[in-house]
């Protein structure tokens, strides 16, 4: 059989097929269409503004290393005009993160943009290794992801970057959908599928890999022999996202589209406006002045309950209320600096208070 | 080991704390006696307040629906609770079932919809090797008297004997759709007036994945009930979606991209296109405004499903304990077939609420707080449901199907502001008539998208046409889109057709030159 030819240029040899369209496409004609549906998406939101500083989560993994190449590769093609940055953070796994940092080390190299490394040690006194060896491998998620979304958002204002983005991809949205709606977490169903989070007075966050398939970003990496570090978190037995992740594979096994369809259908609906009017309002945490939904970050409780021995105080309710009945916090309790917004964000947001009052 | 308990604290019924339990429903415990009124309070609380035109009205006094029932009966377990419920509660009117307020000559111990009509849709002649069951089942509806049962055969959807017998115009031509192309472009059929069986069979040997088949043939039958109670002057028709049901429907129409259409999975109102309704019908109009919107409340249908907060657990023992025979449903498969997405959540979504019993429940409520988000555009040509405006904009923005245009080079001006690529190239703008822009995303996904391999098809002897034919009311509302007063048999008339295309192109292309301009 004569060797197709590619079914965008309809010039040179197909030699992938691309797992989002299922057509057989030449490498550059990959790369370009590739690059450019990240564009269409950046444009489309209008995520940036030229003179922007931006950080791009990097952790060493696929998903960041072509997020780092394909932002310098558009900011050059397309002229943004944006000041980028990576940004690492160190969780203080041995075994993992110590490798994957010497990746996103090269990776500095390679793209020439400046780097900050944060450490868990630094920020809240603990490593992942020393959490883990007190909680045990169940519900160390939910340390390391809280810990992590503050991490970044203290390495931002340290960079006094204004956006930071991440390389969240189409199947881990997808994969958040059908979770949030599974375990009923309405509040995360309605922002879960939001490009960008945060307000004009936060650090902005966003996804510009929104809408593409980890498999593509996968070959990407792939043929343009990018440098990336592919081993799995040796603590994350997830046994509900575990769930959720084999059956997403089940549904682009049965159909390649459902990926993207799932995250059609979380951009479709939206909270019904009686729900909404139920949901917490946005505060300030008393204890670090991180944004929280209650008097205490989750970070801060997560932190407290480790600090006093019960480490479980932020994840079940009957643990909260023994840690309140074990007494008042200790005065000499270790606590996370105070945190403070980049200096333009500041600005921002004193400017915002005036108008209101 | 010892084997975990299934109930909470004690084996005694929460209900009257008095008798020993006889089930389990997540956690609590229930005797048969108090099983009988919580089940029956379960389906009438969804029911009775859809019941009246407006469903806020009073209705502690008067259940007054607008017209007849129809009960869709699929001969599983759902549907011979919902049919038993349904006869007892509302037909044989028996007094176990009565709310215990009210006294004896309480209006609403009167009966409540006039006819009820039983309509099942035999789909064997879909599948390969499956057994025709229309007899069992009319054996089945036999068992309780008062009920009228309507017999259908799946390819009665593409059957314009069919269409005239319901009373519907059938002056359009024959047209159907190129679907190996994903433009789906819309052709003259090559034969006149297929024959339904052999239409149904091409049609599905056109579809792309297992997902596909399975989808249509669950939208065919949803709109054939839907013209049935039209046709029997019904103002609802009822589903015997139970809880476990709705929610493996509502996962999989959000992996199948119908997260506008969440609402409509548990509940929603199905009014028939003003092109392709029934003539006026024969009950007489005194000309007053009251019989105008007492014959507009019979163009609507809602669809309501009852059983929506009962798990298939207590359907299952409902049934055991009435010594309701249920008939069953066969798997729709064929060799060689892989498992559809619905398939695949359904056994998700079993196996999950093993491990985690609220499941199923909670992916209920979660849906329930939901809402479409977005302008609607119109109703779909295929399902008839509410499709969402500008998704084929999205769709081609998020994946490039063609070669768009080449990257700036560096001698361009440096002041050019970042835009979006254009997502549909002008030279390849398409010109002739498509299906795409009547369909629902959900509808057009179903349509286009394919597998990473081939699929065997369920009939691979039937003769393959590259233009497959489209059900009766598509084909009728497309003619009717078509023809403006004329024919839609000659190229000409199609072209006329497509003149909405292209102003639709052109919107999408002005919205794109607008960005350019900001």
């Amino acid at each position: 059989m004569p060797p197709r030819t590619c079914a965008l240029c309809n010039d040179a040899r197909a030699i992938l097929k691309r797992p989002k369209t299922g057509q057989q496409i030449c490498k550059e004609c990959f790369f370009y269409v590739f690059e450019t549906e990240v564009h269409n998406t950046i444009t489309e939101a209008r995520l940036f503004k030229p003179g922007d500083r931006v950080a791009i989560g990097a952790s060493g993994g696929k998903d960041s290393t072509v997020l780092a190449h394909v932002m310098k590769t558009l900011n050059e093609r397309y002229k943004y005009g944006l000041e980028l940055f990576l940004l690492s953070i160190d969780e203080g796994i041995t075994g993992y993160r110590d490798d994957s940092l010497e990746t996103v080390k090269r990776n500095q190299q390679q793209y020439d943009m400046p780097l900050k490394i944060l450490s868990y040690d630094e920020l809240y006194g603990w490593t992942m290794d020393a959490i883990v060896a007190q909680i045990g491998k169940k519900n160390n998620c939910t340390f390391c992801g809280v810990f992590r979304r503050q991490a970044l958002d203290r390495g931002a204002a340290i960079l006094n970057v204004d956006h930071i983005v991440t390389g969240h991809n189409a199947d881990d949205i997808a994969e958040t959908v059908l979770m949030n709606i599974m375990r009923g977490d309405i509040a995360r169903l309605g922002r879960c599928t939001s490009i960008c989070t945060q307000g004009e007075d936060t650090i902005k966050r966003s996804k510009p890999f929104k809408y593409a398939y980890e498999k593509e970003i996968v070959m990407y990496a792939y043929f343009k022999k990018l440098d990336y570090f592919s081993t799995e978190c040796i603590y994350s037995p997830d046994a509900y996202r575990g769930h959720a992740r084999a059956f997403l594979k089940d549904l682009e096994a049965a159909r390649p589209s459902a990926i993207i369809d799932i995250i059609h259908s979380g951009e479709a609906f939206e909270i019904n406006d009686d729900v909404k009017a139920t949901q917490k309002l946005q505060q300030t945490c008393r204890r670090c002045g991180y944004m929280s939904s209650n008097e205490l970050c989750k970070a801060c409780t997560l932190l407290e309950g480790l600090e006093r021995g019960m480490p479980t105080a932020a994840v079940t309710d009957r643990a909260r209320r023994k840690l309140d009945a074990d007494g008042p916090v200790p005065e000499n309790l270790r606590t996370i600096p105070l945190f403070q917004l980049p200096s333009n964000l500041r600005q921002n947001a004193a400017t915002a208070v005036e108008a209101t009052s | 080991m010892q084997r975990r308990k299934k109930y909470d604290k004690t084996k005694i019924c929460v209900r009257c704390k008095d008798a020993q339990g006889n089930i389990v429903i997540r956690h609590t415990v229930y005797c048969k006696n108090c099983f009988t009124p919580l089940l029956i309070h379960k389906f009438r609380r969804v029911l009775e307040p859809t019941v009246n035109p407006k469903p806020d009205g009073p209705r502690r006094t008067a259940l007054k629906p607008a017209g007849n029932l129809v009960i869709g009966f699929s001969g599983g377990l759902g549907s011979s609770v919902l049919l038993d419920l349904v006869h007892r509660c509302y037909v044989a009117l028996d007094k176990s079932t009565m709310p215990t307020e009210g006294g004896r000559d309480h209006p609403r111990h009167e009966r409540v919809w006039k006819k009820v009509t039983v309509c099942y849709v035999e789909v064997c002649d879909a599948f390969p090797g499956m057994d025709d069951r229309t007899d069992e089942i009319a054996r089945f509806v036999s068992r309780y008297d008062e009920l009228d049962f309507v017999p259908l055969r799946i390819q009665h959807a593409f059957d314009r004997t069919w269409w005239e017998r319901i009373g519907r115009s059938t002056s359009f031509s024959d047209i159907g759709v190129d679907l190996a192309d994903e433009s789906l472009l819309i052709e003259p059929l090559s034969q006149t007036h297929p024959d339904p069986l052999t239409a149904l069979r091409t049609y599905l040997s056109s579809l792309p994945t297992p997902t596909a088949i399975h989808s249509s043939i669950q939208a065919l039958t949803r709109v054939l009930l839907l013209h049935t109670a039209l046709q029997t002057g019904s103002s609802h028709l009822v589903l015997g979606t139970s809880l476990t049901s709705l929610a493996v429907s509502l996962i999989s129409g959000v992996a199948q991209g119908a997260g506008f259409n969440v609402r409509e999975e548990s509940m929603e109102e199905w009014t028939p296109d003003p092109e392709t309704r029934p003539a006026p019908d024969t009950v007489p109009d005194d000309g007053t405004e009251g019989a105008r919107k007492s014959k507009e409340a019979r163009r609507t249908v809602r669809i309501v499903r009852p059983l929506r907060d009962i798990g298939m657990k207590e359907c299952a023992t409902w049934a055991w304990w009435s010594h309701i025979p249920v008939v069953g449903k066969e798997k729709w498969v064929w060799p060689g077939a892989k498992p559809g997405i619905g398939t695949l959540t359904k056994d998700f979504i079993l196996g999950l609420e093993q491990d985690y019993p609220s499941t199923v429940s909670t992916v209920v409520r979660t849906c329930g707080k939901l809402a479409p988000k977005g302008e609607v555009a119109g109703k779909c040509i295929l399902c008839g449901r509410p499709a969402q405006r500008g998704v084929q904009e999205w769709k081609a923005r998020i994946s490039i199907r063609s070669q768009p245009p080449p990257p700036p080079s560096d001698s361009d001006s440096t002041d050019a502001p970042a835009t979006p690529a254009p997502v549909v190239p002008e030279s390849k703008a398409n010109t002739r008539p498509s299906l795409t822009p009547y369909l629902c995303y959900p509808c057009h996904t179903t349509l286009t998208s394919r597998s990473a391999r081939p699929v065997p098809s369920p009939w691979p002897d039937t003769a393959h046409s590259s233009v497959a034919p489209l059900p009766v009311w598509t084909e009728a509302r497309l003619g009717t889109h078509a023809n403006v007063g004329v024919s839609v048999a000659d190229e000409e008339e199609i072209a006329v057709a497509k003149k909405m295309d292209q102003e639709e192109m052109k919107g999408i292309v002005n919205e794109f030159l607008c960005i350019i301009r900001s």
